[in-house]
């Protein structure tokens, strides 16, 4: 599903983004990516969603070579992608539902196909009651589930979850690491980055770490070793 | 059905976004106002000038013995010179009429005319022409062996001085509106440009936002495209509205001064449809492309 092979990443002389990096992610993972912060997390998120584009190697999503993808391609290849952040980044000045069909909307998408797809996304993440709110009036893990279900409304075969939890209180961590593993269970890949010890660990998914710019482990059953 | 979603979302940004909205319309509403009051000047300078051109003209007075064959010939031809706008001819009586009006206080000067018994004055020509440095070219036309035994004198020799210090100073004065006009032009270039610039600033992470889930540029920039016109509209038909209002106060006073009723309030409506259309283009234009250049770093992502 996801393929990379031999990606450099520099943006300056002194400063590696990626140092040869080799990574395979089968249909249907749940992984992990962790590491300590600048080690080159978000920059492979980065790569994945074509917001930066390698100095080498090769980048597959789907079978579908990236590595040069052109500036026309990359709305399409992001609505096979479904992306959240730490940092929610929804549209301030439109609602909860407006949010969500906006995603579908820019797709080209009918009225009738998104009467039907976002209110069901709404049910999954359990947002219906607040689909007339606006994100400044709701919970940082209100506003990740938004995210999340904003993410769901192409049914992705993959999901990136950039730092998902960076900003949440406990109990809605646990949420959001319950949606995802829902998610995941659906089929969809989940590519979850993160430093959050206790969920990798409790996890018991693929772990692989990245530091200083490269993968130092990769394991099946993976356990948060920094 | 793109379009119809791109004017959606470019009205609930409008709204949803109102002060943002407010201030913009507000300074393209000054800019157009500054420009106006720009062309207003312009009209009001232009207007002096032409005043005080209108002011100025040449007499040429001809020999009280000269016959009516040698002043017509000298008539057409100073009226055969392109830069003549007008001549009038008065006959020796009239001059002689004129004459006495003006000095009719004046005894000596109405007891010696009694005295000569006849008309001792000759018939006058005054003639105009569209610019006061034209005058200069009538006059050494007219001033030939042929016709100096006909012509007895012209006004030119005392008011030449005067001519070319009016005729400077308009001069000077209609290179300073143009200087202006230019000097604004660029001014509001500026200004709008970097208005644009900043609101498109605020909106970079809702832009980013917008790309990272998979919308085209078109999807992103339509909107502000659509904005960039409903500003432009508004601004204009408010800002118009505001100038209608205030020539029609000013001409008020303008009557006063100028012969000439309702100067601006007629100019603005002769002329409305070239005056708001350029406008709303420039403005538009403007609008539109400081958008689309703004946001393009924004687009690249």
């Amino acid at each position: 599903m996801i393929n990379l092979k031999n990606i450099h990443k520099q943006y300056s002389r002194d400063s590696f983004g990626l140092k040869d990096i080799n990574l395979q992610i089968k249909a249907g993972e749940f992984v992990s990516l962790v590491g300590q912060s600048g080690t080159g997390k978000t920059t492979l998120v980065k790569l994945i969603i074509a917001e930066e584009r390698p100095d080498n190697g090769k980048i597959e999503i789907g079978g579908w070579d990236i590595t040069n993808i052109s500036n026309k391609e990359i709305p399409f290849l992001r609505r096979q992608i479904g992306v959240i952040f730490q940092d929610f980044k929804l549209l301030a000045k439109k609602t909860v539902e407006e949010n969500i069909s906006f995603a579908l909307e820019v797709a080209g998408d009918n009225r009738k196909r998104i009467e039907k797809v976002v209110p069901r996304v709404m049910d999954i993440v359990g947002l219906s009651h607040k689909k007339f709110s606006y994100p400044h009036e709701l919970s940082g893990g209100e506003q990740q589930r938004v995210a999340i279900a904003r993410s769901l409304v192409h049914a992705p075969k993959i999901l990136v979850a950039d730092e998902p939890t960076g900003n949440l209180d406990t109990i809605n961590t646990e949420e959001i690491i319950e949606i995802l593993k829902k998610i995941n269970d659906f089929g969809t890949t989940v590519l979850l980055v993160t430093h959050n010890r206790d969920i990798v660990n409790r996890l018991k998914k693929r772990v692989i770490t990245i530091h200083d710019g490269k993968i130092i482990s990769d394991e099946e059953s993976g356990k948060y070793r920094l | 059905m793109g379009f119809i979603r791109i004017l959606k979302f470019a009205f609930q940004d409008i709204f949803r976004n109102f002060s943002l909205s407010f201030m913009t319309v507000l300074i393209l509403i000054l800019m157009l106002l500054s420009i106006n009051t720009l062309i207003v000047v312009r009209i009001i300078t232009q207007k002096s000038i032409d005043t005080v051109k209108d002011q100025i003209d040449v007499s040429v007075y001809f020999n009280a013995k000269a016959v009516e064959e040698e002043i017509s010939e000298i008539r057409s031809y100073i009226s055969s010179f392109p830069e003549v706008t007008s001549e009038t001819f008065l006959t020796k009586e009239q001059v002689l009429e004129n004459f006495k009006k003006l000095y009719a206080d004046n005894e000596e000067i109405m007891l010696s005319l009694t005295e000569l018994g006849e008309n001792p004055l000759g018939p006058t020509l005054i003639v105009k022409t569209r610019d006061p440095r034209d005058y200069k070219k009538i006059i050494s036309a007219l001033d030939v062996p042929e016709y100096r035994g006909i012509i007895e004198a012209k006004t030119f020799d005392d008011t030449e001085i005067a001519i070319e210090k009016i005729t400077n100073v308009t001069n000077q004065l209609e290179k300073f509106t143009y200087f202006l006009t230019a000097l604004f032009a660029i001014i509001s270039f500026v200004i709008i440009f970097n208005t644009i610039r900043v609101a498109i600033y605020t909106q970079r992470i809702e832009i980013g936002i917008k790309k990272l889930v998979g919308a085209t540029n078109w999807y992103v920039k339509g909107p502000y495209i659509i904005e960039a016109l409903v500003f432009s509209m508004l601004s204009i038909v408010l800002s118009f509205l505001i100038i209608l209002f205030a020539v029609s106060f000013l001409d008020n006073y303008l009557n006063v001064i100028f012969s000439a009723q309702d100067l601006l309030t007629k100019y603005y409506y002769s002329n409305i449809m070239e005056l708001v259309s350029f406008q709303f283009l420039v403005v538009f234009l403007l609008t539109a492309l400081s958008s689309s250049f703004a946001m393009s770093k924004y687009l690249r992502k």
